[in-house]
């Protein structure tokens, strides 16, 4: 590799061009891929020499090969950015002045890439020094930039300063900035003062700079260069508007206004197309409300509307497409930028605005069929968009008023029957291309979804008008119509697509849960018109029974009971749904249960359930097992989540027909063992609705006792080892340990007792399953889980003898387990079948973890009556003892398995933080294993695991910090290390995590958000081994050889310690001085420590 | 659901009365073990076709051959039949490798085992033979079905 020489005086001119030369040669030859490695070592050797920036300049002023300019520019930064601690400040200015001066002096240079690169190395050199430039400094470039932007210079340079300014909002922007090694706070400092000082004046001067070209644009009847730099401002506007202000609130924040500030997106209201608020403040209304801004905007889009037939302007053209995004901006317009006490003018606003664009959408038939014969859609899905945006921002009712000023009918009116058109569309031609109209239809639907979706989930939403409902309903309609006529020519076809399907599941999901809110929206009709189509295709059902065929009238009744979920109830993930209010509210002058228009919905389709357990019905018509499982089950599912649902269930003929035929019946064996388990699941949480304490536990016990007597009686048959292989055995144990694991996982209070005994009653089959089974890894794991729900539902509530009982028997479960697999290598030709092996071992071990922290939650909520120490159980020994058994059976391989990982640390982790004095008396082999965790954790590259690790750290070392302040031993021969039988010296934990974290602080490559939890954990460590400490220092120092760098070490050094009132205490203020010092110290040192 | 299996019981079905037994394709999970075109493998995807549907749903399984490591697929409707392989696995300490090729084993009753031969291939050979030679007590664990026997497993149990 060709190293470049550093700068030691002026270097002379042969110098420069031999370096331009290789720079070139290696540029070139990279494109020729030839030796590619040793040209790029050639690059990146000039971006690592010392002070670069002469050659660097030189190629860039010089070359005639565009990539080594490329080159050039790019090693300007990223030498700068790390020498930037001792370049003085005026080879700072230098720098950035040569860059900019490049742009404005090259503006018309065809090599676009070129300019855009030594642009945003001016940008992100500026930004470097933001906090050290005085503002006179920082005045004198905008003043040029300013110049360059308004246009005096001529439309290339205008277009080149436009541009520089775009490169300096993103590089200023947090979520588009670029790395420098520096702190996050140094970064939010910089945005902040960009947004206080410059941020509205960049505005301006893009404003100005479309201004001064608008006419000259409007007037000629073809592209001409003004465009481009027309454009380049309207893309900085837009992007100005996207910044994520932060000095909104200044204003008059108490009253509330009738729009809604930013209360509209709900974190968990679905949202597929995004929708980004924009709330610049009230300093921005004189810009963008007041001035007429709008008005010029729309002008100059309506001016470019008519000149898509002329040549070089196109419907889709940049500066359409720049204009169309800057208006959907404007629409989301929001928050203390309107007056609060003067609604009209937001209204206003919103009103100019729709009056811009509502030729883009209206007529939608004529708009629509314009599309399907070729017109470009990009300008109807901004239209769409437009609509998204201000229902984001409009309350239901000022939305549908907004056009009726100017339209005879409401927004809502428009809305509807322009997304009936997209839904038309879909529904005439559901091919795959058409994808304009999905996308619309996405939109749509996130308008409707913004407007309905409840605000709180007490309050309900403001009701529509008659009219609005009106809209609502009809398209509501019409998606039914659109959704069953698809689920029925869906019926034959072919598998093809399933993957695609499956995939799509979630999304239809999605999708579903907002056509539900349209039709909430009109409850009154929606309600009986679901009735009505179910009741037409049961009819055709029952009639036509065996005389045609069927699958279309199923199809569309699976459909149908997906939409009709939907509407009547909320998807409850995890938690328990309440009855909409839509739902609940509506309804309320019905006062008999029977007509009730709910009601009668409810129970045809559970009548329509009934016959699913027919066995005749289900001959003839339910062909395959999954119409039942998909329909009945999930919905018996959502059912039991309602408690007032569980009391009527409970009481149902049918419903103990069906707990019957679960408990006896061996037909339903044959189900999927997810549908086992979430059938016994549901079975047993609808004890829930048996009042009776006793019932209830009776009612789970004929429930599931049988089986568990069955598992018994298996267990201790003398033949078991023998018949157990046989795969039907198999078959049978697998489903009983899916059920129970169901079971289980239903555990609740009222049934707790009851499903203890039976956890308990098969406890001994458990482990003789395990011996029998070691081998057959698909039942191991179902054994596992089943043990893992049982005790994360019944731990808390357990009593001191009976949790003495679940710990031991957990023990020996995972001693056995360790016992047959510790060690053991499978031997297989496949590697598919042997990574198949690996995968199983993952999941096991993801099950055993999670039975410990289960058993580990015991210490934190407990319902039992006395303390288990009663008994002699400690928790924390036990879960240490589990971790030590599972360990061993973690190999490195296993930990590459993210969640494995997680799991582990996270466990880890949470002992080490909350009971560091067992780790004292931890034997020296489990220790071992901890320390050896722990410095792989540190490694990892997963940062929350790396901060896990910080975390357990800090618990220890702080842990023996204050015990041998107070005289004790702490972590006693652990932490001053041991001798080790072979008579090699141990080093000590602390000693040795200290190294290990400042090599890592220091050297290594980290995302800066581990700073605050590594300097928690440094603090503790360097207090508890100051020599150690003072050691690692002196040798960095010493290593240091250029003298100037060492005397910054060396102060650097001194003030990490010595500045701040830093003291010797571990108290919440003594960590935030430090975590303040040590990010001072890595700024100051880490560029230089680490490339010298 | 009771009657049947003690009925199994009472036939006292040792491991080589059948080589297969039929079972339903919609319960065969992943991770199980099927017959694919007369060969024992062990299922690694299984897909329904018309998933999230009605109709006639069939089962596609993909299986590998637990013996030479092949890969096989098959289609079948869920409600028919397939056959499932006797898979059995028994431990045996390993006493002795002969010049041979063969292996001598030592069952758990005392019995012992010479019939088995050393897998043919190399990677597998030699993860074997050195940890013989390193002195270590081995078990070895013997997968047979369907009328062939190999060796699937090894585990260390400490030294001699």
């Amino acid at each position: 590799m060709q190293g470049f020489p550093d700068r030691g005086g002026t270097p002379d001119l042969a110098q420069l061009q031999s370096t331009m030369h290789a720079i070139e040669l290696a540029c070139t030859s990279i494109q020729m891929h030839m030796n590619p490695a040793a040209a790029e070592a050639t690059i990146l050797s000039l971006s690592q020499s010392r002070q670069p920036y002469q050659a660097c300049k030189f190629i860039l002023e010089n070359s005639q090969v565009a990539n080594a300019r490329f080159q050039a520019a790019s090693a300007i930064r990223d030498a700068a950015i790390r020498e930037w601690g001792y370049l003085t400040s005026d080879d700072k200015i230098n720098l950035i002045s040569f860059c900019l001066g490049f742009v404005m002096q090259h503006a018309n240079s065809p090599e676009g890439y070129v300019q855009a690169k030594v642009s945003s190395v001016a940008a992100q050199l500026l930004k470097r020094g933001w906090l050290d430039f005085t503002t006179a400094e920082k005045e004198a470039f905008f003043n040029q930039v300013n110049q360059a932007v308004s246009g005096i210079h001529g439309v290339d340079v205008q277009y080149t300063g436009i541009n520089f300014l775009e490169s300096l909002v993103s590089e200023f922007s947090l979520s588009t900035s670029s790395a420098m090694g520096l702190p996050r706070e140094f970064h939010e400092e910089c945005r902040k003062s960009l947004e206080m000082n410059y941020l509205k004046t960049f505005y301006c001067w893009a404003r100005d700079a479309a201004l001064s070209v608008t006419n000259r644009i409007t007037e000629s009847d073809s592209a001409i260069p003004e465009v481009k730099a027309c454009t380049a401002a309207l893309r900085l506007m837009v992007q100005i508007l996207n910044w994520d202000f932060v000095c909104n609130s200044s204003g008059g924040a108490t009253s509330t206004s009738i729009f809604q500030v930013g209360g509209r997106q709900a974190s968990d209201s679905p949202k597929r197309s995004e929708c980004n608020l924009v709330q610049p403040g009230p300093a921005w209304r004189d810009i963008l409300v007041t001035s007429g801004h709008i008005g010029w905007l729309l002008n100059l889009y309506s001016a470019l509307r008519q000149k898509f037939s002329c040549e070089g302007y196109w419907l889709d053209c940049p500066i359409a497409v720049s204009a169309r995004k800057l208006i959907v901006q404007f629409c989301s317009l929001t928050g203390t930028i309107f007056p609060s006490d003067n609604a009209q003018m937001h209204e206003h606003h919103l009103l100019q605005l729709l009056s811009g664009i509502i030729q883009w959408i209206d007529p939608p038939d004529a708009v629509s069929k314009a599309i399907e014969s070729g017109k470009s859609e990009s300008e109807m899905l901004d239209g769409c968009r437009t609509l998204l945006s201000i229902a984001t921002v409009a309350t239901p009712s000022i939305f549908d008023q907004l056009l009726k000023s100017i339209r005879p009918f409401g927004t809502l009116t428009l809305l509807s029957t322009l997304m009936g058109e997209v839904v038309k569309i879909l529904m005439t031609n559901n091919s795959e291309e058409e994808a304009w109209s999905w996308e619309a239809r996405d939109i749509l639907l996130d308008a409707w979804t913004a407007l309905l979706v409840p605000l709180d989930r007490n309050g309900g939403n403001e009701l529509l008008l008659p009219e609005g409902k009106n809209a609502a309903a009809n398209l509501f309609a019409l998606i039914v119509e659109a959704e069953l006529k698809a689920a029925a020519a869906s019926a034959f076809k072919d598998d093809a697509d399933s993957d695609y399907l499956q995939a799509s599941i979630s999304a239809m999901d999605e999708r579903l849960s907002s056509y539900a809110l349209i039709g909430r929206a009109a409850i009154d009709a929606t309600i009986p018109l679901l009735s009505r189509l179910f009741s037409e295709r049961f009819t055709r059902l029952n009639q036509g029974r065996g005389i045609v065929d069927l699958t279309e009238t199923l199809e569309e009744l699976y459909s149908l009971l997906l939409i009709t979920g939907h509407v009547i109830a909320d998807e409850g993930e995890g938690e328990t749904p309440l009855v909409p209010n839509a739902v609940q509210t509506h309804f309320s002058y019905v006062v008999e249960a029977d007509k009730h228009p709910v009601i009668i919905l409810f129970s045809s389709i559970i009548r329509f359930s009934e016959q699913s357990l027919d066995p005749e019905m289900r001959q003839s018509v339910f062909s395959p097992r999954l119409m039942e499982a998909l329909t009945c089950f999930q919905l018996l599912h959502t059912l039991v989540r309602q408690k007032h649902i569980c009391l009527h269930i409970v009481a149902l003929d049918s419903w103990h027909d069906l707990a019957n035929a679960f408990a006896n019946e061996k037909s339903l064996l044959l189900l999927n063992t997810a549908h086992q388990r979430s059938l016994a699941q549901t079975l047993v949480r609808s004890a829930s609705g048996i009042r009776n304490s006793e019932s209830a536990n009776q009612y789970v016990r004929d429930l599931m006792g049988h089986m568990a007597r069955y598992l018994v009686e298996l267990s201790s048959k003398s033949d078991f080892k023998v018949v157990a292989q046989r795969p039907d055995i198999i078959l049978s144990v697998s489903c009983l340990l899916e059920r129970l694991r169901g079971a289980s996982s239903a555990s609740e209070p009222r049934t707790q007792k009851a499903i203890y005994e039976l956890g308990f009653s098969v406890m001994n089959p458990v482990l003789v399953l395990l011996e029998v089974y070691k081998h057959e890894s698909a039942v191991i794991y179902l054994l596992l889980k089943f043990v893992v729900a049982w005790v994360d539902g019944q731990i808390s509530y357990l009593e001191a003898q009976e949790t003495a009982v679940v710990v031991n028997f957990c023990m020996s479960l995972l001693q056995l387990y360790s016992s047959h697999n510790i060690g053991k290598i499978s031997l297989s030709l496949s590697s598919s079948l042997l990574s198949e092996a690996k995968t199983e071992k993952y999941k096991d071990l993801r099950a055993l973890l999670q039975l410990l922290s289960n058993l580990c939650s015991k210490d934190l909520v407990d319902f039992s009556s006395e303390s288990i120490d009663t008994q002699g159980t400690n928790i924390s020994q036990v879960v240490y003892f589990g971790l030590h058994i599972v360990t061993p059976l973690i190999s490195l391989d296993l930990l590459k398995y993210p969640k494995l990982c997680y799991d582990y640390f996270s466990l880890l982790s949470h002992m080490l933080e909350v009971y560091p004095e067992t780790v004292a008396q931890l034997d020296s082999e489990s220790f071992c294993r901890v320390v050896a965790s722990l410095d792989f954790g540190l490694h990892h590259q997963d940062t929350e695991i790396i901060d896990m690790c910080l975390r357990s750290l800090r618990a220890l070392a702080s842990y023996h910090y204050g015990e041998t302040r107070a005289g004790k031993a702490g972590l006693g021969s652990h932490a001053t290390g041991v001798t080790d039988p072979s008579g090699n010296l141990q080093e000590g934990i602390f000693s040795r995590f200290l190294h290990s974290l400042l090599q890592l602080l220091l050297f290594e490559d980290y995302s800066p958000d581990l700073v605050s939890s590594a300097a928690d954990a440094l603090l503790p460590l360097m207090l508890c081994e100051q020599g150690v400490y003072q050691r690692l220092a002196n040798e960095l120092i010493e290593r240091q050889s250029i003298p100037a760098l060492k005397s910054r070490l060396v102060n650097a050094l001194q003030s990490l310690t010595g500045t701040n009132q830093l003291s010797t205490t571990l108290d919440r203020k003594n960590y935030q001085i430090f975590r303040k010092n040590l990010n001072k110290f890595l700024i100051d040192v880490r560029g230089f420590l680490r490339t010298m | 659901m009771s009657d049947s299996e003690e009925h199994h019981f009472e036939s006292k079905a040792d491991a080589g009365a059948s080589k297969t037994y039929p079972q339903q394709a919609g319960t065969v999970r992943k991770n199980g073990y099927i017959v694919i075109k007369g060969r024992a493998c062990k299922v690694v995807e299984v897909s329904t076709s018309k998933t999230g549907k009605h109709g006639h749903a069939k089962c596609h399984f993909v299986g590998i051959d637990i013996f030479n490591g092949k890969k096989y697929d098959d289609i079948v409707p869920s409600s028919h039949n397939c056959d499932i392989p006797h898979v059995n696995r028994t431990d045996y300490q390993l006493i002795d490798i002969s010049e041979d090729g063969f292996v001598s084993l030592l069952s758990e009753n005392g019995n012992t085992k010479d019939d088995l031969r050393l897998p043919t291939d190399d990677n597998l050979l030699t993860q074997i033979k050195d940890g013989f030679a390193e002195g270590k007590d081995l078990v070895v664990t013997v997968m047979s079905a369907m009328g062939e026997e190999q060796i699937c497993a090894l585990k260390d149990i400490g030294p001699k």
